[in-house]
């Protein structure tokens, strides 16, 4: 009968609504032609509000609902989220921009389901990991998720989306080296996997975006273009920054300025310090995203805590692993500051889920008893004790 | 689940938060300076633009050269979208060819210039299309409200105002801006967001020595001139022969600064400082004054012409008209040929070359326009047995307009070879005059007496019995001289039959003398004397110009003040 934790609620208001905040800043600077195509300062500021709006309706609907529904959701939900995938490549209800298809028509706006497809996966890896007969040293029991998720990679790099289909991947393994998978298996995979992104790589851009994370400064005005308009913004916001509105670098030098590039203009405007806070604060949301996992008894709402920490705090790490070059560019929105509805949308459900998981009461709700799970994990180290 | 295995991950995902810390802290604390320089040096742009080059007034403060603010469009090709029939509206607003605008906008990048300084009206036409990635930067353009008039001295600028001819280049540097740098805040598109304070400097102002009201007489003479006797070019020079300030100054044909573009080198020729002619009888002057000089005769020597004809060299040379015996005045006056020969051959090759040089031919006047060229005279121990002949009547040497002007201000003001200037103040945007250029080098060559001398003969030139009778103006004194010059064809490298120079110069009232004007018509047809092509241009120029500068009349029979009929 515990109380959510409200740690959670704290630190998801503050990054949302400093988001709106940034989405002010960075698309408020409207240019004379897009203004006479009635685009005013508040355009794209108006739209994520409402967004953030129906974000907190989601919040809410995903708090009510029971873990146990969810798991009962988990395959519906995997079925419904790849064929929202597939609805992409359809004309006239995919859409498409910027040469790539990761949109389907959603009066008055559009959806990304791959951003769904992330939250599906974790609902349906929780489950398929909370099953009786999930056995971590069994091959076949291994290959089933990792198979479901290649299904979902095609997909995704069809698009293409590098990025949505990279971060699908961490997720994926890490929950599965969290259940306990083989090592052997993992790395053998990741062996597997070589030849493949070595292939997708030979893909000219993305080569020279890979390379050039390691040196912007060799090609300034081409492949380092974006990378070393990050460093500028970030460089010259130094301890304090220019000031909240005072970005330069918004003025379209960045490109992405207000989407997967946001967290650079942050750096610009409020400096070492506000860059800071908004690290702290995702960083309390996933230790609070894990301790609500450790309060769970069941396997599933372990699974499910532990897999929506993952996702929120592995895509905020990447993407600012991205903005300071420490990994290859690739696009990647910041969890609830980015501008894009559909992100906005699933990371604030997933917050829902946690808040509920959080309140601790799940014990009763599933049909698990702790001698049940004992039993298990004692049964398990005595595998491993044979095996050793 | 796997306790440790979730302990060591998270682990690592807390360290890698942390990792990111130290990034940043990398990139915004130590590197900060470093990147905050680049960041400026990307946000502000130093525009060589010349905003506001200083102005060019004539001697009265009429305006010849100012700036109009105007818009140039630029494309972001980026942002722009290709459309056929935006560019095609586009393109019909601008008079250009699609393909043309096509070609102006590269594949990528950020920036580049459509169309420069659109006028306001097709400006706002453009900004109504509203095409995405088009856009407005302002610009200054130069503009010469007199247009036509008096382009061979102002000159003019290119489409970054960089100084390309005339007085705009020879002060290029007084009349850009301070620093010639303007800053602007921009974004990466090149969009002007700010401007700093330089925006507003001034370059300074040039108060030049002519007036405009004698430079549209000169103007509208030469004009006719040309019509009336078909001619190829022609060139008027007016100068005050005491101070060497140009009053006017203008050649045919001529161009407007405002299209240079389409302007062709022959119309953008300053004819009057860049192209020599070989002057013919108005050479006589340099031949005479030496003689008088030298005293090796006085207006009354007599010289026996009667044979109508002289053997230099083993050439012959004619009169055109045959005389008798005749004084030295008279040869002047007549021009006779066979009588110039002779004082030539009194008076020797060196001392001709040493009198030629010491008028200033075969070097430059030093006029403060680009381009002026010296001519030649050949020095005495290059000259052929022909060409003391052909120099003493004006052949075998090469002078411009303006040195053959400058040797009839010497007779005119006494004896004093002036420098010609066209600039006669520098005066910076805050009003105080930076330089000055009145009264600068002004050597005497040849005694006062010699000077007043020649002049009663050159008098006599337009008085009865002398070749240039039609310049004589009503009511005042003109002193001048006709010349008729061989004009060397270029493909026979012979005198031409067809092609002559005729010239009238002299300078007016003739013993108070106020203006000296040169009047060159190139390649007249139907005549060729410069007694009758340019003596009356030469009359015209002066009768207007006297009367608008208020000259009283000598004449005692119109002594009445000054009443001014043919302006």
């Amino acid at each position: 009968m515990g109380r959510y934790d409200k740690w959670l609620i704290i630190v998801t208001l503050l990054l949302v609504l400093f988001g709106a905040l940034m989405i002010y800043s960075t698309t408020s600077v409207v240019t004379p032609v897009l203004a006479k195509k009635g685009v005013t300062e508040f355009y794209y500021f108006k739209r994520h509000i409402f967004t953030i709006l129906i974000g907190f309706c989601f919040m809410l609907l995903a708090y009510t609902l029971k873990p146990s529904f969810i798991k009962k959701m988990a395959i519906p939900l995997l079925i419904i989220s790849s064929v929202l995938l597939i609805l992409v490549f359809i004309p006239d209800i995919g859409v498409a921009a910027g040469g790539a298809k990761r949109w389907i028509r959603l009066w008055p706006s559009t959806f990304q389901p791959s951003e769904l497809v992330k939250l599906s996966m974790v609902i349906f890896l929780a489950w398929y990991m909370s099953l009786p007969g999930y056995k971590p040293d069994n091959f076949l029991t291994f290959i089933k998720p990792v198979f479901i998720m290649i299904v979902f990679q095609i997909a995704i790099l069809k698009q293409p989306d590098f990025g949505a289909a990279i971060s699908l991947a961490f997720l994926t393994f890490a929950m599965l080296f969290l259940s306990g998978i083989r090592l052997r298996y993992l790395v053998s995979l990741m062996v597997l996997a070589i030849p493949f992104v070595l292939k997708l790589t030979m893909e000219p851009y993305r080569l020279r975006r890979i390379t050039s994370f390691l040196n912007p400064w060799e090609d300034p005005r081409g492949s380092g273009f974006q990378l070393v308009q990050s460093f500028i913004a970030l460089g010259s916001g130094g301890l304090t920054g220019v000031g909240i509105g005072s970005s330069k670098q918004k003025l379209s030098y960045l490109p992405e300025s207000h989407t997967d590039f946001i967290f650079s203009i942050i750096g610009e405007e409020f400096g070492f310090i506000g860059v800071s806070v908004i690290i702290v604060l995702f960083l309390i949301l996933f230790i609070k995203g894990i301790s609500a996992a450790n309060k769970a008894r069941d396997r599933f709402v372990y699974y499910l805590a532990t897999g929506i920490s993952l996702m929120i705090s592995l895509q905020a790490l990447i993407n600012f692993a991205v903005a300071t070059g420490m990994v290859p560019t690739k696009g990647l929105p910041l969890p609830f500051i980015s501008y894009g509805g559909s992100s906005l949308l699933v990371n604030m459900a997933a917050v829902g889920i946690l808040l509920n998981i959080s309140k601790g009461e799940d014990e009763r709700k599933v049909p698990d008893t702790d001698k049940e799970i004992l039993a298990r994990r004692r049964a398990r180290r005595t595998v491993y004790g044979i095996k050793r | 689940m796997n306790r440790k295995r979730a302990i060591i991950f998270n682990t690592a995902i807390i360290c890698s938060f942390f990792l990111v810390f130290l990034r940043l802290a990398d990139l915004m604390i130590f590197n900060h300076e470093r990147l905050s320089e680049k960041a400026e040096q990307q946000h502000i742009k130093i525009e060589d633009m010349q905003v506001r080059r200083g102005m060019i007034f004539d001697r009265r403060g009429r305006e010849f050269a100012l700036n109009l603010e105007l818009e140039s469009l630029y494309c972001d090709p980026e942002n722009f979208l290709y459309n056929k029939e935006d560019i095609t509206k586009l393109a019909s607003i601008i008079s250009k060819e699609p393909e043309v605008i096509i070609s102006k906008i590269p594949g990528e990048g950020r920036f580049a210039w459509v169309e420069r300084k659109l006028e306001p009206v097709t400006a706002e036409r453009v900004r109504k299309l509203d095409i995405k990635g088009l856009g407005f930067v302002p610009e200054a353009k130069r503009f010469y409200p007199k247009e036509e008039l008096a382009s061979h001295i102002i000159g003019a600028v290119g489409i970054d105002n960089q100084a390309l001819e005339g007085i705009e280049l020879k002060y290029d540097k007084y009349l850009k801006t301070a620093g010639g740098k303007v800053f602007f805040g921009r974004d990466a598109a090149g969009r002007i967001l700010s401007s700093g304070v330089d925006i507003e400097s001034k370059g300074n102002n040039l108060v030049l020595t002519i007036d405009e009201v004698l430079q549209r007489i000169v103007e509208k003479e030469l004009d006719k001139a040309i019509l009336k006797w078909r001619a190829k070019a022609a060139t008027a020079i007016m100068m005050d022969p005491f101070t060497g300030e140009i009053l006017a100054l203008a050649n045919r044909p001529a161009y407007n600064p405002n299209r240079t573009g389409v302007a062709s080198n022959p119309e953008k020729r300053n004819r009057a400082i860049t192209d020599c002619y070989e002057p013919g009888s108005t050479f006589k002057t340099i031949i005479g004054v030496a003689a008088l000089e030298e005293k090796i005769v006085n207006p009354d020597t007599l010289f026996d012409v009667s044979e109508g004809s002289i053997k230099v060299g083993g050439k012959v040379i004619r009169d055109v008209h045959k005389n008798e015996i005749i004084t030295f005045m008279e040869v002047i006056q007549k021009s006779s040929n066979v009588g110039s020969i002779m004082i030539g051959l009194k008076l020797g090759k060196d001392r001709i070359y040493k009198y030629s040089k010491l008028l200033g031919i075969g070097e430059k006047t030093g006029i403060d326009l680009p381009g002026e060229v010296s001519g030649w005279i050949h020095p005495p121990e290059r000259w052929s047995g022909t060409s003391i002949g052909a120099i003493s009547i004006g052949q075998e040497v090469a002078m411009t307009p303006l040195q053959m002007l400058r040797v009839y201000s010497v007779v005119a003001n006494g004896g004093f070879l002036v420098r010609p200037h066209i600039v006669s103040e520098i005066v910076s945007p805050d009003g105080n005059v930076i330089m000055s250029f009145e009264g600068k080098d002004i050597n005497r060559v040849i005694s006062e007496k010699t000077a007043v001398r020649f002049k009663e003969i050159l008098k006599r030139v337009v008085g009865e019995g002398g070749t240039g009778r039609s310049a004589s103006v009503n009511g005042n004194e003109v002193a001048g001289k006709t010349g008729t010059a061989q004009i060397v064809n270029p493909e026979t490298r012979r005198y031409s039959k067809e092609k002559y120079v005729s010239s009238f110069v002299g300078f007016i009232p003739a013993d108070n003398p106020k203006l000296a004007i040169i009047v060159v018509i190139y390649e007249p047809k139907g005549q060729i004397y410069g007694g009758v092509v340019a003596a009356p241009v030469f009359r015209e120029i002066a009768n207007q110009a006297l009367s608008y500068l208020n000259v009283p009349m000598e004449d005692d029979f119109l002594q009445k003040p000054a009443i001014l009929v043919s302006r």
